[in-house]
């Protein structure tokens, strides 16, 4: 090739920078993957999923009103469509999980078990209102669904998890929590999973049983229990004209007397998905499409019932009659007019003529959020002492690099200036430490340790200063092997000049060497305090459970949550963050002290 | 003659009191936690210890050279199977992490120790790894060479189809490289650091001549930076062969997360020493073969040492 001398330089340089590159991305891979997988579900990650989930669109609510119908989807997205042609004409996502919705005039309320209660402006979706709802027992943390109920002023709703044991009853005007109602009853420990009011009465459906609360006193006036038809739970609750209510769950649609508390009749055999009355019909959303029945007694399946009405509907929304489909699940369903708006998993809405019996238009919602699961961060903490973990490693790493600087510091100094009879033996010793295998030490050093505790009754094993005094020890050779180079590096006329103006040779150390010597004792502290950071063996033998530190705390946890692996990445991305940060803050000292000592040495 | 030498000595004591006073701290210690516990443990391998005899600990059974011939000849006793396969995997592992960070790190160095804009930047970013602790490492690598869930297998197969199936990273033979490729991971970035702190302490004037005398860069590295920076790759050998000899954490977090089994390809001498001791509570044997491991590194050691004299002879 006829380049120029300088250009095939340039072309070299370009290649070589984008090789280095491309080397540093390998590097930092496994880190960022660490962090990454940390922050998903590990369901994800044990079907080898990599990008990060999106929340599940379910839709939870449809609420059409003059012009528009509002599709809710379980993770907190809103989408507002066009009535006529289902096109979406607005869209806000509240960034909430598993919520449940209520619709009035003006607005749109969720409650979600990590936001708790909030309120969207129907007509501007960007002014929302959060309440503070001053509930102890609300834990944002918790990961847990929830069920609401709304009436013309006033919204009680619950957590769906164990240990939130209360109905919350909300003034809308207000604006806050009015009083709680205290469900704690025969069928406890239990978790809520529907409400209904009817009058004066609410109605709370547990996952085992069946409670109607009286509203003004606050008292549980009666308790069904239901296990016989429903063993999962009442999931759902809807009122007849006639009195009788529809409960409904995983195990079919019942006909329930209040006055009675009996069972009447079983409506439908299988799982039920979405319950609405509308017009004097129940709608009951099956697994792969609707049923119809008349709402007076005895209860038929009307000629409306169309159980195979979303084989018509592709995945992706589109009305294609003849094809066969992935069945999914109706979960929602409303009415306006003539028409039927049926929401199913996936986000899909589905708008049905109730004249011609067709699917006239579709639409489906938003993709749900991404999902960033903190809550790993918040689940490991839990299950394992890390606050602890990690203050004990900052106290035991941070005092053994104190005294290890100090008296690798004078030892280095020492050797490097003074050819005493013994300095010879001494730096060999120095050196042979490093060639014993650490599991040699092991032994004699715990059983020491027992017979001295069972000599003078001061105990070592499991307190901090053993460990500290171990770790101190241990690390001082190699610091010494390091410092000395540097003490070596310090010219030593300074120090001759010193001496004859009249220091003492503790004042030559102390005012003339140990201020150059700074930057290398910095950096050799740093790496004394990443290695004992690092230790396993010494630590898993001679600490107990007050005194344990992050790697034996960590390999503990991970004993115990094999398949957890969103939690042990967030565990490894715990006990590496903090060294990360150290280094990254002082990479510039460390640098720069331990090349200097290296290569000079 | 006698009275005159005790002074003499005396003397010394006196005229480099401040020398024994800075070092008697570090003496002290290693004589507690360094001297005393080697001496014990040279006499453990000597000793029948096991979980019945550990109560009376050195006063236990003295059985002479037997965990010796236990750990080195006696075929059918339990610490000397696998042994050998763990000795194989060392020399392996030990060889090739070693020279392969001082590879890897001589590469990159040569790479960064150009000038272009956020050097100091990117060479930061190269150290992270080093900053990892090891017992991370090994979850972290443990977890990536996961075969079903694991990044690498996803990435080889999946994504970019190289190999018809998932592979078994962590049984069978592969077992070698899936804890190489840590360790390397792990220490390279060390070895890049001190390389390149080497390269920027050579004088810029011997390539300037090199240049005028029409050298190639291959030639430069092979007559200026590999020779003056011999004693930087020479410590990091050495210091390398040691580290990784006795190289214990990565391992024992990736297999069976601290307490597993790494298995034929997998198991190092240091696992194979604690899981005797530990789990089969055979201390005694653990200790012979901790014994002969260090007759062995000093036996190295020594060697690594006569080479390293004669070739500053040489050059001198």
């Amino acid at each position: 090739m006829n380049l120029s001398y300088y250009a095939r330089k340039r072309i070299k340089d370009y290649l070589i920078h984008i090789v280095m590159l491309i080397i540093l991305l390998f590097t930092l891979f496994p880190i960022v993957w660490m962090v990454y997988t940390s922050l998903k579900e590990n369901t994800d990650i044990l079907v080898g999923k990599i990008p990060l989930s999106h929340a599940h669109n379910n839709v939870a609510e449809i609420a059409p009103d003059d012009s528009s119908i509002w599709i809710l989807t379980s993770d907190g997205g809103i989408n507002k469509h066009n009535r006529k042609t289902l096109k979406e004409s607005d869209y806000k996502s509240a960034q909430t999980m598993t919520s449940s919705f209520h619709t009035d005039d003006k607005y749109i309320w969720i409650s979600s078990a990590n936001h708790g209660l909030l309120r969207y402006s129907k007509s501007d979706l960007n002014k929302k209102s959060e309440f503070d709802l001053k509930l102890p027992s609300f834990d944002k943390a918790k990961v847990g669904s929830t069920t609401i109920y709304g009436t013309k002023d006033k919204i009680y709703f619950s957590m769906k998890y164990k240990g939130f044991q209360q109905v919350v009853e909300f003034n809308k005007k207000l604006g806050k929590v009015v009083r709680t109602f205290n469900i704690k009853n025969e069928f406890s420990p239990s978790q809520v999973q529907s409400l209904f009011v009817a009058g004066d009465t609410l109605m709370v459906g547990l996952d085992t049983g069946l409670l109607s609360v009286d509203i003004k006193s606050g008292k549980i006036k009666k308790g069904f229990s239901i296990m016989e038809y429903l063993p999962l739970g009442v999931e759902k609750i809807k009122l007849l004209s006639n009195g009788k209510l529809i409960i409904a769950g995983n195990n079919g649609a019942y006909l329930f007397d209040m006055s009675s508390g009996n069972v009447v009749k079983n409506i439908y055999p299988k799982a039920v998905y979405g319950l609405s009355v509308l017009n004097g019909n129940v709608y009951i959303g099956t697994n792969h499409g609707f049923i119809a029945y008349s709402a007076k007694e005895p209860m038929m399946a009307s000629p409306l019932g169309a159980e195979n009405l979303f084989h018509q509907i592709k995945r992706d929304g589109t009305v294609n009659p003849g094809a066969k489909l992935v069945p999914s699940e109706v979960v929602a369903i409303a009415g306006l007019g003539k028409n039927l708006y049926v929401g199913s998993t996936f986000g899909r809405i589905s708008q049905y003529n109730l004249n011609s019996k067709k699917v006239v238009n579709s639409a489906v919602a938003r993709q749900g959020h991404i999902v960033v699961s903190w809550v790993n961060y918040v689940d490991m903490w839990k299950n394992v002492d890390f606050g602890l973990y990690l203050g004990n490693s900052f106290f035991i790493c941070g005092i053994s690099m104190f005294f290890a600087m100090i008296f690798a510091t004078m030892a280095a100094y020492a050797l490097s200036r003074f050819k005493f009879p013994g300095s010879k033996l001494f730096s060999m010793a120095i050196l042979a430490t490093q060639m014993v295998p650490g599991i040699m030490f092991l032994i004699p050093i715990y059983s020491n340790f027992v017979k001295f505790s069972e000599i003078t009754g001061i105990p070592i094993k499991g307190t901090y200063y053993g460990l500290i005094f171990v770790y101190s020890t241990f690390f001082i050779p190699f610091s010494v092997w390091i410092l000395r180079g540097f003490f070596a590096a310090i010219p030593i006329e300074l120090e001759e000049a010193a001496h004859i103006d009249g220091c003492s040779p503790f004042q030559v150390f102390w005012y003339v060497v140990l201020p150059l010597a700074i930057p290398g004792i910095i950096a050799t502290g740093i790496y004394i305090f990443l290695t004992a950071w690092d230790e396993l063996i010494l630590a898993w033998v001679l600490t107990s459970a007050d005194t344990m530190t992050i790697p034996v705390g960590i390999r503990n946890f991970v004993g115990n949550y094999q398949n957890r692996f969103d939690l042990i990445m967030a565990a490894a991305t715990v006990a590496t963050a903090p060294v990360m940060l150290l280094f990254f803050l002082l990479q510039k000292h460390i640098v720069k002290g331990l090349t200097a000592g290296a290569v000079k040495g | 003659m006698r009275f005159k030498q005790l002074q003499w000595s005396w003397h010394k004591i006196k005229k480099y009191r401040f020398a024994y006073i800075f070092i008697l701290p570090t003496v002290l210690g290693m004589l507690t936690l360094h001297l005393i516990p080697i001496v014990q443990g040279i006499y453990m391998s000597f000793l029948n210890l096991s979980q019945f005899t550990l109560d009376k600990y050195l006063g236990a059974p003295f059985v002479w050279f037997k965990n010796y011939y236990d750990v080195l000849i006696n075929t059918r006793s339990p610490i000397r199977i696998g042994l050998f396969d763990a000795a194989r995997n060392t020399v392996i592992y030990t060889v090739v992490v070693t020279f392969g960070t001082l590879l890897l790190g001589m590469l990159v160095a040569l790479m960064v120790n150009r000038e272009f804009r956020g050097k100091g930047f990117i060479r930061t970013l190269f150290l992270f790894p080093w900053v990892v602790p090891t017992y991370v490492t090994g979850l972290l690598w443990g977890f990536m060479w996961q075969r079903g869930v694991g990044i690498i297998n996803i990435i080889l197969v999946d994504i970019l189809h190289l190999l018809p199936s998932k592979p078994f990273w962590l049984i069978g033979p592969n077992t070698i490289w899936a804890i190489i490729i840590p360790t390397i991971w792990r220490y390279w970035p060390f070895s890049m650091l001190l390389l390149l702190a080497g390269m920027q302490s050579i004088p810029e004037e011997l390539y300037e001549a090199a240049d005028i005398d029409g050298a190639s860069g291959w030639r430069k590295f092979w007559e200026i930076t590999f020779p003056l920076l011999r004693p930087v790759w020479s410590i990091l050998i050495l210091f390398g062969l040691i580290f990784n000899v006795y190289s214990f954490n990565i391992v024992i977090m990736m297999f069976g997360f601290g307490a597993g089994f790494p298995g034929e390809w997998g198991d190092l001498l240091m696992t194979n020493i604690f899981r005797n001791s530990f789990m089969q509570w055979n201390f005694g044997a653990g200790a012979a073969a901790s014994v002969i491991l260090m007759l062995t590194m000093i036996l190295i050691v020594n060697v690594w040492f006569y080479f390293y004299k004669k070739a500053e002879e040489e050059t001198r």
